[in-house]
């Protein structure tokens, strides 16, 4: 049995997020790496003024991942194998081992800033929930051949999948899918219009941001957002985590992965619970934990029992 | 004879084979005392025994596993053996790819990979494995005797003398198969044990057909995949079992049977001494069984309705329910239950009148398939039972039932019966116009689209909305209406003309609950003869003894 640890995206962002993880000295000083990359205090990113801005939101989200991914290690709670969703890749990358913490802090950063110039406005992503993927399929297709710019974006699990586009035409695929049947729909408080072709520019800019970069071999295998295969290679990882913000996310393929390779707890690091929803949902005889909900000593007594069975 | 050349019997050898075998044995000489090799040296005695290229049959059911084998093969050397070609009947532990992603092993031949089934389709894509052939399980055993026998078995046994008797006992499985078809070819056969003794309970595979055993590090895994706690049967599974029980098993008189595994048959095995016995079927239909020791079936053996069960393999917490019941079971002189998968699935195939199970896609003419986009799952034994084996001749009235025409040639049928609701959770249809499956097949370059049973095997659809008698069509068109008729509300449902309902009614081709006398407010879980797995404990006399899952209380 294994344990996976899943770093979460842009969806499970919270005011604060910070500055409610555990007071803690590798807490501080992941928080004092990242300030020194970013030549501000990072505590103060998370307000709610402040993460009205993708770059604020996602560097939190890489600080609040790793921060508490290295709280548990210290206590010997390791993964066997990680994930991130979305940016929650770059923290992933940097527990398997792969990419230094800082210079995630400054790549992360970089990737915030051209995502949010990209589309100043009328972009965004919907979700569809209850539609079986193939029918969604069929609508996209119908929009995208009238000239709509509208995407599969991510693949959370069976029955919830989020697109991208103009905000127009994820409207009408939006309420298509309502009228095939969708069990609920909705427009996401997000307006960035990620993980689809209208980004292939940012991809380019960090395929060429990431370059400069060391990558070293991953500790544990790293799940790709893009191919949702177990990656070993540091180049495989590098590729990935440049073009996943252009290509869905196969996360439902990438966690069902991960349960065949053997994975039977499956940790959330902070914040919030949206992949453990999900992978309850997936692997009802796998266990899952959210360490925001559960705190880090129910996860760590968890993980540690799963290490030693007997 | 004019013109026959005659090879030379001087120049030729016939024991090349016996030759290459005895000469991979000298390798092991200093490693193996006996038959036995050392625990902590088995990694290199494969090295010794396999050479690259070889057949290796690796023991992986549903059930058993030789988990410290395959966990052994994981770690050789890719340098020393590789390119191997993996005969397995499951694919179902992580290690069982690793050893592909190393190379160690190329090519694979399956019969089912379900708790592998996404990563095999990856590794298929990304050209990691080499397929051979997705097969049944009996395809796969026979082959073993034809062109697909190997040069090397690794087995799994519960006990080995030094002469290397094995005792499988109620897991034998699909041991005793693997090891003759290496056995008597100058294979080598290697068998891990849980423990070496002086002498075994009784001999399940003979020492002769055995070249080494070795002592595992822990006990080979057992899954109790076969388990279905009563707790999560629903009132839809029971109407649908009342409805079998009624509108097939007692219409038909079926007497000889196999259920798939799934909360529906289970719901019908619970029925049978409550619904059942109020029908005054008792002693008239579901007296012989070929099928798992399904601790549902505790109630109904227990209050006199089973005549004989034969096992594929065994079930965990099973043991002393089946030891203390000898007369419904096949045990050995030691008191255990003997199974073997081959035999029990040629009994499932050949000998009984029905099978009834259940799938998660099914299209317009009764195809059926449980692969689902991006998985390459193989279906193990259900086409085995889900098919009409068309040379058979029997006389059972089931069987002579299925006649629909007066002609002095007319063949009865083998009942295969799909159970399902027309929706899976999730909202996602059942009953489809056309099958993921193609798309998958023509994925992953199959030679045939990955159909779990042909819909012209399909004698009967029962949902819950009604029971399709799909061998009375007298055309396809009529066979697609009656399966739309009992669709509900799936895409195939919806384009069905409800006024056609009656008609396909009165002309006995579906019949609605109903129809059937069951009222559908009757249909509850207070008739299951055990609600909980603690009342099949109590069924049981306290025999039947639940693995720490599913115990609740």
């Amino acid at each position: 049995m294994s344990v996976a640890f899943l770093f979460p995206g842009q969806g499970s962002q919270q005011v604060n997020m910070l500055k409610r993880l555990p007071d803690h000295w590798l807490v501080d000083k992941t928080l004092d790496e990242a300030s020194e990359v970013l030549n501000e205090s990072a505590i103060s990113l998370d307000s709610e003024t402040n993460l009205q801005s993708t770059v604020a939101v996602q560097i939190c989200l890489l600080i609040a991942g790793v921060s508490s991914a290295r709280v548990l290690a210290a206590n010997g709670a390791k993964p066997d194998l990680v994930a991130g969703h979305s940016v929650g890749a770059f923290g992933a990358a940097v527990i398997a081992g792969v990419l230094d913490f800082q210079d995630a802090v400054s790549v992360v950063k970089q990737r915030g800033e051209w995502m949010e110039q990209s589309y100043p406005e009328g972009y965004g992503m919907g979700v569809v929930l209850g539609l079986p993927e193939q029918i969604l399929g069929e609508i996209l297709a119908e929009h995208l051949s009238q000239g709509e710019d509208v995407y599969y974006a991510n693949l959370n699990s069976k029955d919830q999948i989020t697109i991208s586009g103009t905000i127009e035409g994820i409207k009408k695929v939006l309420d298509k899918a309502k009228e095939a049947g969708a069990r609920k729909t909705e427009l996401l408080n997000v307006n960035v219009p990620s993980h689809c072709p209208l980004l292939d520019t940012v991809s380019e800019k960090l395929t060429f941001a990431l370059k400069n970069i060391q990558f070293r071999n991953p500790e544990i295998p790293f799940a790709g957002n893009r191919t949702a295969r177990a990656l070993r290679d540091p180049e495989a990882i590098k590729e990935d985590l440049a073009q996943s913000v252009s290509h869905s996310v196969k996360w439902h393929q990438a966690t069902s992965l991960f349960y065949e390779l053997g994975a039977r707890l499956f940790v959330e690091l902070p914040p919030g619970r949206v992949l453990t929803d999900l992978s309850c949902h997936a692997f009802p005889s796998a266990r899952s934990v959210s360490v925001d909900d559960s705190g880090f000593h129910t996860a760590q007594v968890l993980i540690n029992r799963v290490k030693q069975p007997y | 004879m004019v013109g026959v050349k005659q090879v030379s019997s001087t120049n030729r050898s016939w024991t090349k084979r016996r030759d290459a075998k005895a000469e991979r044995l000298k390798n092991v000489e200093g490693i193996s005392s006996g038959k036995v090799i050392p625990t902590d040296r088995i990694i290199e005695a494969l090295e010794s025994l396999i050479v690259p290229g070889d057949r290796v049959s690796l023991e992986g059911n549903n059930q058993k596993q030789a988990s410290f084998l395959s966990a052994a093969l994981n770690k050789v050397s890719p340098s020393r053996i590789h390119d191997l070609h993996m005969i397995m009947s499951s694919i179902s532990r992580p290690e069982h790819l690793d050893i592909f992603e190393k190379g160690i092993a190329k090519k694979v031949d399956f019969a089912y990979a379900g708790p592998q089934s996404l990563r095999i389709a990856q590794m298929l894509e990304d050209g990691k494995v080499k397929m051979g052939e997705i097969h049944t399980y009996l395809e796969l055993y026979s082959r073993l005797f034809v062109d697909l026998i190997p040069s090397v078995a690794l087995v799994a046994a519960d006990k080995a003398d030094k002469e290397g008797n094995l005792y499988t006992g109620p897991n034998t499985e699909e041991t005793p198969t693997l090891v003759e078809a290496t056995a008597f070819r100058d294979g080598i056969v290697i068998a891990q044990v849980n423990e070496l003794v002086d002498e075994v309970p009784r001999v399940d595979i003979p020492g002769s057909w055995i070249d080494f055993v070795t002592v595992a590090d822990k006990p080979y895994e057992l899954e109790p995949l076969f388990t279905r706690d009563p707790r999560h049967i629903t009132d839809l599974q029971v109407l649908m079992a009342m409805m079998i029980i009624r509108g097939i098993y007692e219409r038909h008189e079926v007497q000889s049977l196999n259920h798939g595994i799934g909360y529906n048959t289970a719901a019908i095995e619970l029925l049978l001494p409550t619904y059942g016995e109020q029908l005054g079927l008792r002693g008239k239909i579901c007296k012989h069984w070929a099928s798992n020791p399904h601790p549902t079936l505790i109630p109904a053996i227990e209050s006199g309705w089973v005549e004989s069960i034969h096992c594929f393999g065994g079930e965990v917490g099973m043991e002393e329910y089946v030891r203390a019941r000898p007369d419904v079971f096949f045990t050995g002189k030691d008191g255990s239950m003997r199974s073997n998968r081959t035999l029990s699935q040629l009994a499932g195939q050949y000998a009984v009148d029905l099978f009834v199970g259940s799938t998660l896609q099914m299209d317009q003419d009764g195809n059926s398939s449980t692969v689902t986009s991006g998985r390459l799952a193989g279906f193990g034994g259900a086409p085995n039972m889900g098919h009409d084996p068309r040379g058979r001749r029997h006389s059972t009235p089931a069987w002579l039932n299925m006649m629909t025409s007066d002609d002095p040639l007319a063949r009865g049928k083998k009942l295969v019966v799909q159970v399902v609701e027309t929706f899976q959770t999730g909202n996602t249809p059942v009953i489809v116009e056309s099958l993921d499956a193609i798309d998958v097949g023509r994925n992953a370059e199959l030679a045939t689209t990955p159909v779990m049973i042909y819909g012209d095997d399909v004698t009967h659809l029962v949902t819950e909305e009604g029971i399709a008698y799909l061998y009375k069509a007298s055309s396809m068109e009529e066979r697609r209406e009656a399966v739309a008729a009992v669709a509900g509300v799936t895409p195939v449902g919806l384009k069905h003309e409800p006024k056609r309902t009656d008609e396909l009614r009165r002309s006995g081709i579906i019949a609605l609950p109903e129809d059937l006398g069951i009222r559908r407010t009757d249909a509850n879980r207070s008739l299951l003869a055990a609600k909980s797995v603690e009342e099949l404990v109590e069924w049981s006399e306290g025999l039947y003894n639940p693995p720490a899952k599913f115990r609740s209380w």
